[in-house]
């Protein structure tokens, strides 16, 4: 085996190793706010391992671009998800907030 | 049956893990194992591209992750304001 293949079957298994490890967090964990962590190593570290192993193997051709595209779409649209998840289970959970009459804002001057 | 091939089956397991949160609990942490599943999807989905080794193939990787993001946010929206 290559020096280059060890390389990537290092890769393949960091990702599929931390992917495996967020399912179980997922899945051990108590409430909603908790669960959304384990999404993060799942959507950073893995889809990079797994779009540099593809590098690897491919070079920058047409294969190796739209992985690490995947990659980077993953990336940055997680963070949104998660956002917008753990924002909806604080709203269920305690109603909507709002600024209540006399209230004073906290950075924001009359 | 090269290593890709072997990757992407070991990481269709940690489906089985997303599919029980999604079967138990308040709507929100179904949700969560929804947004999970479809991230490990994608992921299984870029290593079969991989493995068959071709590159119109990856097109389905991020069709699934740009949907995935956008059913998700529906939801959210949805759990947060009428259901």
């Amino acid at each position: 085996m290559s020096p280059r293949g060890v390389l990537v079957a290092a890769l393949l298994v960091v990702g599929v190793g931390v992917t495996l490890a967020s399912c179980v967090g997922v899945l051990v964990m108590r409430d909603a706010f908790d669960r959304l962590h384990y999404t993060a190593p799942a959507t950073t570290i893995a889809p990079l391992a797994i779009a540099a192993a593809v590098v690897l193997e491919e070079s920058l051709s047409a294969a190796g671009i739209k992985a690490l595209l995947v990659a980077l779409v993953l990336l940055v649209t997680n963070p949104v998800l998660t956002h917008a998840t753990a924002r909806a289970a604080r709203v269920r959970q305690f109603g909507e907030w709002t600024v209540q009459e006399g209230e004073q804002v906290k950075g924001e001057h009359p | 049956m090269n290593e890709w091939f072997v990757a992407a089956l070991a990481l269709l397991a940690g489906l089985v893990p997303c599919g029980v949160v999604c079967l138990r609990g308040d709507p929100v942490n179904r949700l969560v194992g929804l947004e999970m599943a479809g991230t490990v999807d994608t992921l299984v989905l870029l290593l079969l591209a991989q493995a068959y080794d071709r590159a119109i193939y990856f097109d389905l990787a991020l069709a699934l992750a740009l949907l995935s993001f956008a059913g998700g946010m529906v939801f959210a929206r949805f759990l947060e304001r009428w259901i």
